[in-house]
């Protein structure tokens, strides 16, 4: 037996040679996952708050802060919605559109969502198929408690001028370091129930994360 | 600060860059010696070691990726729970469901398996870098922090054990027509 008839039986052995190629999204995801599962340890770790007061629960008190904080923008968010904007009745009520019709600019006004405790949850358009809005824009500026957004385009959610995600220092510090905000910078968001999504899926504009979008609001 | 933001985005970039054209031979390098929930956890701790030591990823980045993964598997099948998947031994790792059965999927190669098994896990291992990853020597050098002068000689015993080993099995089994009354 020569080597290449060796190395050809072998081959007709392969375990892996029946594996369908993966699926584009879920690299995309897993990529996405990759890069943020960094940021997110870092943010959780480095944030003083969480050296002086954990140790009462096995919970970090900053989730426990940002929860809480995320509720009250939810609440502010839908009144704010609520009082601009009759049509907002039709809309699912903590989604937190802001979108008046013939004033302008219209803002979309957004939550940061809470910082991911431990492992993200698989990727995939599916998921993300459920965000209320969903946008690809370039960062405006980033202050403390606002990032501001000029969308170049909506996947999902009703169109505005502006979008803005709005939260208290603390959390912006969190959502800044997950999704990484920089301004002139072009990024892809989503938001579900008002909050903006992270864990991979709200991020940097990227083909990858791009193709994840289109699969999940293909048209 | 603008100066680490900037950095940070073209880390993304780099990462982006390269990422992509190793998952595909990872998961295949993983699915060839794991079962499939261990290759998909170990392949997610992979990329994390490649982007948390980009700064360190050699210009043949794949022969590199694979030597994180193998270590990153070892490290996982160390794991104590995961006692049962490492009883399913490498050499002899269950193959993955085959959803769509080739021409001799169903019937697998069992006296191959048998003589991999008689090799020394390193030696098996050059094997399969050889044949399933087809890696060259050197590449296989990267893998296994060895010389590629060390990986030619061993690649080269090994195969030979192999075919050898392969000889006396496929004659015994020529001989006897099955399995179960083969003597070793």
């Amino acid at each position: 037996m020569t080597d290449d008839e060796l190395q050809q039986r072998l081959q007709a052995h392969d375990p892996a040679a029946s594996l369908p190629p993966a699926d584009p999204a879920w690299v995309a995801r897993l990529l996405e996952d990759t890069m943020s599962a960094d940021q997110s340890t870092h943010t959780d770790t480095d944030l003083p708050v969480e050296t002086r007061e954990s140790g009462t629960r096995h919970r970090s008190p900053l989730t426990w802060l940002v929860a809480a904080a995320a509720a009250v923008l939810i609440g502010g968010v839908g009144v704010f919605g609520l009082l601009n904007n009759d049509r907002e009745s039709s809309q699912v009520p903590s989604a937190g559109l802001s979108a008046p019709v013939s004033e302008a600019p219209t803002v979309t006004v957004l939550a940061a969502g809470a910082p991911t405790q431990g492992r993200c949850m698989v990727p995939s358009a599916e998921v993300l198929a459920n965000a209320q809005v969903a946008f690809a824009g370039t960062v405006d500026a980033v202050s403390a408690d606002v990032v501001s957004l000029t969308p170049d385009r909506f996947y999902a959610g009703e169109v505005t001028d502006q979008v803005e995600v709005r939260s208290e220092p603390a959390m912006m510090q969190a959502l800044v370091g997950a999704v990484d905000f920089q301004p002139g910078q072009r990024y892809l968001v989503a938001a579900s129930d008002g909050q903006v999504m992270v864990c991979g899926f709200s991020g940097a504009f990227a083909p990858a994360l791009e193709s994840l979008y289109v699969a999940a609001f293909p048209g | 600060m603008a100066e680490d933001e900037q950095g940070a985005a073209e880390r993304r970039a780099r990462f982006e860059a390269l990422a992509p054209q190793l998952v595909e031979p990872l998961r295949r390098f993983l699915a060839r010696r794991t079962d499939s929930a261990t290759a998909d956890d170990v392949l997610a701790e992979t990329l994390l070691v490649c982007w948390r030591r980009l700064d360190e990823v050699p210009e043949a980045a794949l022969p590199w990726a694979y030597g994180v993964a193998r270590l990153c598997l070892a490290n996982a099948q160390r794991g104590a729970r995961r006692q049962e998947r490492l009883a399913a031994r490498v050499a002899v790792v269950d193959p993955p469901t085959r959803s769509v059965p080739g021409p001799d999927a169903d019937r697998g190669d069992p006296r191959l398996d048998e003589a991999l098994a008689g090799l020394t896990e390193t030696e098996a291992e050059l094997v399969r870098l050889w044949a399933w990853e087809q890696l060259t020597p050197g590449e296989i050098a990267a893998v296994l922090d060895l010389t590629p002068n060390a990986v030619s000689i061993r690649l080269h015993r090994a195969r030979a054990k192999l075919r050898d080993s392969l000889r006396k099995i496929d004659g015994a089994a020529g001989h006897e027509g099955s399995r179960e009354g083969r003597t070793p």
